[in-house]
């Protein structure tokens, strides 16, 4: 568990210049940290049909969809420069890349409105409105 | 045999056919089927059909057609066009199942297995011919599998056609060799030209036959296998080969319906966060473990966030 000491800090200052990256959202878990030949691969062979899109991941057939950020929002990458060596020391991360829409996938299922990540979404705008309400009931 | 329909999207599969000879309307025909590139872990399976006239058993005879396996690659290629070329009472039609579809299709969430994906296949090239008005009382299908099953399966599914299913069909029946043959130079002809998708520059094509067991084959598999990806869709990731050098070589990958231990797979659950930058502000009652998360949190896996 990291304590409650630690500060993480994030520089977001650069986040108008940093480059936009298309972002997938995979509906497995690759055990793998870094660097991907995801345009060789997977965007060469996804293929669209209409707004649903397919490709196959090692063999599984995926079918997914493209998902914009919510209104205000922007997605942020972030990566850590360096690993702290002890839970003592304060952590950074930087923003890599911004992303206003991502493209979720499902194993084998056509994307559709109850996806996970879809109602995700809904939460910045109920926020508002919980806010709102919270703001009128203090009034 | 124009292979451009299959060229052009070679992850999905594709049925290329001639034209129907006027005879087969309207005399009793007989058919064959056959497969190609059932056991090699590269490129794609052909399924064939091949029909003419009862009457014309005799005439495909005379063509000297026989087993593919036992002809040289430019021994077929010239009996097919011969066989082509009687397009006055022979016709043809190819099922290329391509090895993306074999892939996705044996390890579908509900697993689609090799021997349904083949006797449905060859099912959809008989109503084929008989929704294109062949007049078919014959049926001569080759398989590995058991005969008796799938010809009691094929009698049933087509009554008053008289099926006949035997192991080694190819060498027994010449409309069974012809099928073999157009089968094995679409698929030797697609695995030569294969257009890989992927943007993987200039690829070797030395893979060899595409048998798990060559040499040249293991070597190709080995030079192009890709830590995350593992391979272009060329390969068959369902093959046991390909598994294995995946899972010595190639990094982890997880599915939701993979069998592994539950705890095992509930830790890593935890791990999955990505979803949480969405949630409401850090530090929240998370760690109390009376507290439980609203439903519609849970529904949408928003996680409060206070620590990387």
């Amino acid at each position: 568990m990291s304590s409650n000491a630690t500060v993480t800090r994030l520089c977001a200052s650069s986040v108008d210049h940093t480059q936009r990256a298309p972002v997938h959202l995979m509906p497995c878990e690759i055990q793998s940290n870094g660097s991907a030949q995801v345009s060789q691969f997977f965007t060469a062979t996804t293929k669209d049909h209409k707004s649903e899109k397919t490709v196959s991941f090692r063999g599984r057939g995926l079918k997914g969809q493209e998902l914009s950020c919510p209104q205000g929002y922007t997605g942020l990458v972030l990566k850590e420069v360096h690993k702290p060596s002890s839970d003592q020391e304060d952590r950074t991360v930087r923003v890599s890349s911004v992303f206003d829409k991502l493209t979720y996938w499902n194993l084998e299922t056509p994307p559709n409105s109850d996806d996970t990540v879809v109602m995700a979404m809904d939460w910045p705008e109920l926020a508002e409105g919980v806010r709102v309400l919270a703001f009128i009931l203090l009034h | 045999m124009d292979l451009k329909p299959f060229e052009e999207n070679n992850s999905v599969s594709c049925r290329l056919t001639s034209q129907i000879p006027d005879v087969c309307k309207t005399e009793d025909c007989c058919l064959g089927i056959d497969e190609a590139g059932r056991g090699p872990v590269l490129g794609p399976m052909v399924y064939g059909i091949c029909f003419c006239p009862v009457s014309k058993k005799e005439d495909l005879k005379d063509l000297k057609v026989a087993d593919s396996k036992t002809l040289t690659e430019a021994e077929r290629e010239n009996l097919f066009e011969k066989l082509d070329e009687a397009i006055s009472y022979i016709g043809w039609a190819l099922h290329i199942l391509s090895p993306n579809t074999i892939s996705t299709s044996m390890l579908q969430r509900t697993k689609y297995n090799l021997n349904a994906l083949s006797h449905d296949t060859a099912i959809s090239l008989v109503q084929y011919a008989l929704d294109s008005g062949v007049q078919l009382k014959e049926v001569y299908v080759d398989t590995v599998g058991p005969a008796e099953k799938y010809e009691d399966k094929l009698s049933q599914r087509f009554p008053g056609i008289q099926v006949t299913v035997r192991p080694k069909a190819d060498s027994l029946f010449p409309v069974v060799s012809a099928a073999s043959i157009c089968a094995k130079v679409a698929r030797d002809r697609v695995v030569k030209g294969w257009n890989f998708p992927e943007d993987l520059g200039e690829v070797d094509v030395n893979y060899g036959s595409g048998y798990p067991n060559d040499p040249k084959t293991k070597a190709w598999l080995l030079k192009y296998l890709d830590p995350v990806f593992g391979y272009p869709q060329f390969v068959r990731f369902s093959w046991s080969t390909a598994q294995s050098l995946l899972d010595t070589k190639a990094v982890a990958v997880h599915w939701d319906d993979d069998e592994e231990d539950g705890e095992k797979a509930a830790q890593r659950q935890n791990n999955r966060s990505m979803l949480s930058y969405f949630t409401a502000s850090a530090g929240s009652s998370d760690h109390n473990p009376s507290h439980q998360t609203h439903r519609f949190f849970s529904e949408r896996r928003l996680k409060s966030l206070d620590t990387l």
